[in-house]
């Protein structure tokens, strides 16, 4: 096995081995002529190993039709060009563990001899950290959305799908999704203007109420929230938003029920207490009968427990529409 | 004292809403009554607080005839238990919650008195509260309203002032021609 002075030099020189980044030079078969120690590290093949041998790529590409598909990859772009940059490839190192590599190579001529010099960086962790903020945003219970200077959508996550009905496909990279959302000219120029005023005064906004139209035609309260993200000039928005429809609606209806038993509670207690008193107005005139005294007592007495009733409806239909009450209030409301 | 409903109106066969203190309630259920029987009218009772017996007692005290008011009572059977209607003078119904028997009693009381100036007075939709979801009230009203406009008969529902809130409020409004309120 023939190596040329240079890869000699590097090696002797550890250029090769302190590097950070998986080093390998092949000749033109793909034999591996320099193996360096990142390279070592992150495939677990010692340079004894693969020195001489182009098996290596065998075990780094167990699955025939992977590295088939690889190797093909790698022959198109260097028919054309003596280099290529940033492939990505999965290995499976000796450990049976995959990892990312991001390959870079180039041809060289060393001293007549072809040498293929490639690069790769093991960018598992970064796409692993990647992966697992996506999978955040994309699983979050919020909608979220990032939006580029030029307005276009570049996140759409599960949740902005589940709520406004669009999916990712048909809104990232696009602008118009806002059209879609509020139909209503008026209604989305008034957004607009809101928006753009309290952007320009604190650079972000929180818990804006708007209704939007999803896709199939059902309006939605939202709760929007936004914050500028990015460096060096270019930033970018990130908008989450939390659907509170049914909120609304139990907060609404909550209301409404408390108005009505307001109303069904107060009145009435004064309308016995009134009544009461008429009656024994009449008593004292001795204008009732025995009979007629003791309906009116009976009647009231009927009216008191029916409030009583009430209350009780009242005390759980709160419990039932609330269910942050804590504990003790909620044994309390139900007794 | 002015009256409380404008003749002129009531013989236009209007529905009125009249809003009165507790306090006061009573006295102008008979306050109206007075004025509508002066003017030639019957007046059926629906009396959902007040028995049919006590009600007869303080108008014949003001000089109120007899002859000239009927009622629906929804308090007697529910104390007493199976009395017997007087025809042409009282119906009773079970209890003030039955909306049912109580439309019926309104349609019959009104076929009694066909050919009469008839006008119905409503006492009291507060009282009705202690019963009745104000959705079923509201529904109810909205029922005799447009039996009373049909028939060509004028209406008064009696209310406790400040006792509605804005929803009922809203909806009696619109069902009513005319909002008096008494303070």
């Amino acid at each position: 096995m023939e190596s040329t002075q240079n890869e000699n030099f590097c090696i002797e020189a550890g250029f090769l081995d302190n590097a950070l980044v998986m080093i390998a030079v092949l000749d033109e078969k793909g034999r591996v002529v320099s193996w360096n120690h990142a390279a070592e590290t992150i495939t677990g093949y010692s340079r004894e190993e693969v020195f001489g041998s182009n098996a290596v790529w065998k075990n780094l590409y167990p699955d025939r039709d992977y590295r088939k598909s690889v190797t093909q990859k790698i022959a198109n772009i260097l028919k054309t060009k003596n280099s290529f940059e940033n492939l990505e490839t999965s290995i499976l190192t000796r450990s049976g563990k995959t990892h990312i590599i991001l390959w870079n190579t180039k041809k060289i001529d060393a001293g007549g001899l072809s040498r293929a010099i490639a690069v790769g960086m093991d960018i598992t962790a970064e796409r692993e950290a990647s992966a697992f903020r996506e999978n955040i945003i994309d699983n979050a219970f919020v909608l979220i959305t990032v939006i580029d200077p030029d307005g276009k959508i570049q996140v759409w996550n599960k949740a902005a799908e589940m709520i406004t009905g669009y999916s990712p496909d048909e809104v990232i990279g696009h602008r118009d999704i806002w059209k879609k959302l509020y139909p209503d000219a008026e209604y989305r120029r008034s957004i607009t203007q809101k928006i753009s005023r309290i952007i320009s005064e604190h650079n972000h906004f929180e818990n804006l109420e708007t209704i939007i139209r999803t896709k199939n035609g059902d309006p939605r309260i939202i709760s929007w929230n936004t914050r500028q993200i990015g460096a060096g000039g270019i930033y970018h928005e990130i908008a989450i938003a939390r659907d509170i429809t049914e909120q609304r609606k139990a907060e609404d209806a909550l209301v409404a029920y408390m108005t009505e038993m307001t109303m069904r509670l107060k009145q009435p207690v004064g309308i016995i207490s009134t009544t009461l008193l008429e009656s024994a107005d009449l008593i004292k005139q001795g204008m009732l009968t025995q009979q007629e005294i003791i309906l009116m007592l009976e009647g009231q007495a009927r009216n008191a427990t029916q409030i009583e009733a009430n209350i009780r409806q009242f005390q759980s239909a709160i419990v039932e529409k609330n269910r942050s009450i804590p504990e003790a209030y909620r044994k309390f409301l139900e007794r | 004292m002015p009256d409380i409903i404008d003749p002129e109106e009531l013989e236009q066969k209007k529905i009125f809403l009249i809003l009165a203190s507790p306090g006061t309630i009573r006295q102008r259920n008979i306050e109206i009554i007075k004025e509508v029987s002066t003017l030639g009218y019957h007046t059926v009772v629906i009396t959902t607080n007040f028995p049919y017996s006590i009600l007869t007692k303080l108008y014949a005290q003001n000089g109120i005839p007899s002859t000239r008011v009927s009622f629906i009572d929804a308090v007697t059977r529910n104390s007493i238990g199976n009395v017997e209607n007087i025809p042409g003078v009282v119906r009773y119904i079970n209890n003030p919650a039955n909306l049912t028997d109580m439309g019926i009693a309104v349609t019959e009381v009104l076929k009694d008195h066909s050919g009469k100036k008839i006008c119905i007075m409503y006492d009291s939709v507060s009282t009705m509260l202690i019963y009745l979801s104000s959705a079923n009230i509201s529904k109810f009203i909205h029922f005799v309203t447009n039996k009373l406009r049909l028939m060509d008969i004028s209406g008064v529902f009696l209310a406790v002032e400040k006792g509605l809130d804005p929803m009922l409020m809203t909806q009696l409004t619109t069902f009513v021609d005319n909002v008096v309120d008494m303070g």
